[in-house]
């Protein structure tokens, strides 16, 4: 009896300690800092696969290069949706980090919810007023303003959706390879050679759970995606102009020269050398170079005959959350390095993202050296003018909205509606929800 | 007597613990979450009463997601649950030869994670570039849009499940056929009984409990392993074509960060598991042999 009594007396006890053991030994902290040397916090989203060798690359050269500076740098999974639920609690508890990367797509809510610092201010402090005006074009730092212009980040990583193609298919099919199609006429008429002459399907546009490429089509077409009205932002793709790009990716998928698949299968499709023309992110680039067992070739997202040709960023911007000044200027000198020429090769290496800045591309101990060797790279490059806001739905019901325009794309694709049908009932949901 | 009760309770307590922690005290935190309007990150949660609850009991999506489910289900119980029962009979009791091979290699699926078996299919299937597509061309078919037709792609989700599920209730199954005792299935034979009147009426009353067993788990089980494919696969799509009472809990919490929502849904669905359960207990095991 007593013999039992103790075994299970160290059997409660186990359970109990191996319950608790993953709760204590979390208290490192931050402020360290033995003599004047500042410790500031860097907050990034690269995973081991996705840069995060290059993030502690460059954190370690920029330390060195500052002895009074100390940079940490923290990974956060779970992309920007994790990044953000970590900063708020990190905020509430005032532990803020330093610097951040912060998804385009979130640029709304961080304006909306979060306590950053104002980042011209920030370089104004630091002596450098003109960082951002000398270095970045207009419309690459707007994409990191508000509504109203205020600048809350600097644009950091930045992805466009290009067209990528299959040469050894265009050449079966009797295109050039040199010239690929520039307008979406093209496309469509390129797709119906390719599926007639070679039996391949010919285009597949990205059905990732966003609207990333979506928009593009749409907006070069003259659409858009929202609007405002009376100071509230609504749906504003129930227009002519959207259906009329929309339906033309549900055409060529009702003519069967489109593939309507889920993401992953159409770019199997592309690297198996099914499939002639694929549209999505540059951000695949060296994933499918390394893939293919053909020669991957980009050219520039399609354009509408006559329209202006916009395409939104994907990717990331820093914003600076410091909560003293010693450690605000560190972070600004830590910027400053991370936009810096050299940096941004090492950083667009690693992931596959474009620089922000003008003139690097240009730049001998930069950027030049990967597109001079890569002319994907210099394809997705030529896009840089035309980058407009990723567009995102502000509010509590922003999330669901972007689901159910997802939704009306498969039932568009599908040809269970016209687009001008799916479109219209699909921003009456959406407004009801605004 | 008293004695023996407090030594009783005491080697529960560690059982007990943890099912208060790690069940029952997430379900009420669930149900106080379900009257709230939060978004997970924000330091205000507003309440909303049952405002969560008449918003999902209205909503055009539940009927959707209701009828999905039972078309998971239905199609679960086939693959996993109707046919082990067919093939362990056939194992146990029809074949001589191969039966450890056969065994093994049914087995097998079942020791890899449904992530690696959702990929798997995703090629399995792939409309212009995967090995079914290529055997349908042989027959001048082309292959269907798996996942981007309704139906289909429940029908294409629960295959995956299958695969991974089917090897394990099989050798359940089979446990329970081989406890069957061979006096009885010989002495069956010698009076000319066929193939089906002993399974009839020998094998399905004497394997009753654990069917019952291996119904319920393909059920409950299967219906929560449906998240891993839908997630990576198709995200509920097309246009909800494969969301269900499991997945839509996730999408609501953790894709759109509404946890009012989403816990309406999740206490609808303990609802349904009630439903189900006492459904079982109270028609299905009173036909149930339990040997002891």
């Amino acid at each position: 009896m007593n013999f039992k009594k103790k075994i299970a007396g160290v059997l409660l006890a186990t359970m109990c300690a191996a319950l608790f053991a993953g709760c204590g030994g979390d208290t490192k902290s931050a402020d360290t800092a033995s003599g004047k040397k500042v410790q500031i916090e860097y907050w990034h989203v690269a995973s081991e696969s996705f840069g995060g060798q290059t993030v502690k690359e460059l954190v370690k050269d920029f330390n060195e290069k500052h002895p009074d500076i100390e940079v940490v740098e923290k990974y956060n999974p779970d992309m920007y949706k994790g990044l953000t639920q970590n900063l708020q609690a990190a905020i509430a508890s005032g532990k803020n980090p330093d610097v951040v990367q912060m998804g385009w797509s979130f640029l709304n809510y961080a304006a909306e919810n979060l306590k950053y610092q104002d980042i011209n201010q920030s370089f104004e402090s630091a002596k450098d007023p003109n960082f951002l005006k000398d270095n970045f074009l207009p419309n690459v730092l707007a994409l990191a303003q508000t509504d109203d212009g205020k600048q809350i980040g600097v644009p950091y990583s930045i992805s466009v959706p290009v067209l990528y193609y299959n040469p050894e298919i265009f050449k079966a099919a009797g295109l050039d390879p040199a010239n690929p199609p520039k307008t979406w006429d093209e496309v469509k008429a390129a797709a119906k050679q390719i599926k007639d002459n070679t039996g391949n399907m010919g285009f597949f546009m990205q059905e990732y759970a966003d609207n990333w490429t979506q928009q593009a089509i749409i907006e070069s077409n003259g659409g858009s995606m929202l609007k405002k009205e009376n100071g509230k932002t609504l749906a504003g793709f129930d227009t002519p102009e959207a259906a009329e790009a929309y339906q033309l990716l549900a055409d060529m998928v009702q003519e069967g020269t489109g593939l309507h698949a889920t993401n992953e299968e159409g770019f199997q499709a592309y690297l198996s050398g099914k499939l002639g023309m694929v549209c999505t992110t540059i951000g695949k680039r060296a994933n499918f170079e390394k893939s293919a067992k053909f020669e991957v070739m980009a050219a520039p997202f399609p354009k509408f005959e006559g329209k202006e040709l916009k395409v939104p960023a994907g990717g990331n911007f820093l914003m600076i959350f410091s909560n003293d000044d010693a450690k605000k200027a560190a972070a600004v000198e830590f910027i400053k390095y991370l936009e810096s020429p050299e940096a941004l090769l090492k950083w667009s290496t690693g992931t596959g993202y474009l620089p922000p800045r003008k003139g690097v591309e240009n730049d001998p101990n930069g950027f030049k050296k990967l597109v001079d060797t890569n002319k994907n790279v210099q394809v997705a490059l030529s896009l840089m003018p035309n980058l407009v806001p990723w567009a995102s739905f502000p509010g509590a019901n922003g999330l669901q909205a972007e689901q159910l325009l997802i939704d009306a794309r498969d039932i568009i694709l599908s040809g269970k509606e016209s687009a001008a049908q799916a479109l219209h009932e699909t921003a009456e949901k959406i407004n009801s929800l605004m | 007597m008293e004695k023996n009760k407090w030594h009783a309770f005491l080697f529960l307590l560690p059982s007990i613990f943890f099912f208060v922690v790690f069940s029952y005290w997430p379900l009420l935190q669930n149900l106080y979450l379900s009257f709230f309007s939060w978004n997970m990150v924000s330091p205000n949660m507003t309440f909303v009463g049952i405002e969560n609850y008449t918003a999902v009991l209205g909503s055009e999506e539940l009927i959707k997601i209701l009828a999905n489910t039972v078309v998971f289900v239905a199609i679960m119980l086939v693959l996993n649950f109707v046919l082990p029962y067919l093939f362990s009979f056939v194992l146990g009791h029809l074949i001589e030869r191969g039966k450890g091979f056969y065994r093994s290699t049914l087995f097998m699926p079942a020791t890899l994670s449904l992530a690696v078996a959702s990929i798997l299919f995703l090629w399995i299937y792939n409309p212009l570039a995967g090995p079914l597509s290529i055997v349908l061309s042989w027959f001048d078919l082309e292959s269907p849009r798996w996942f981007k037709e309704n139906w289909l792609v429940i029908f294409a989700i629960c295959t995956i499940i299958g695969w991974k599920v089917f090897g394990y209730n099989l050798i359940v199954m089979l446990a329970a056929m081989l406890a069957v005792p061979k006096e009885m299935i010989e002495a069956a034979k010698l009076e000319n009984a066929s193939n089906w009147q002993i399974f009839k009426q020998i094998i399905v009353p004497m394997t009753s409990s654990t069917a019952i067993y291996v119904f319920t788990i393909t059920v409950v089980f299967g219906l929560q392993y449906v998240l891993v494919p839908v997630n990576m696969l198709t995200q509920g799509g097309p246009d909800q074509g494969s969301s269900n009472l499991v997945y839509i809990i996730y999408q609501y919490a953790f894709v759109f960060f509404q946890t009012g929502k989403s816990a309406a849904f999740a206490i609808i669905t303990m609802i349904c598991y009630i439903a189900f359960l006492l459904f079982r207990t109270k028609y299905l095991e009173k036909k149930v042999y339990y040997e002891n």
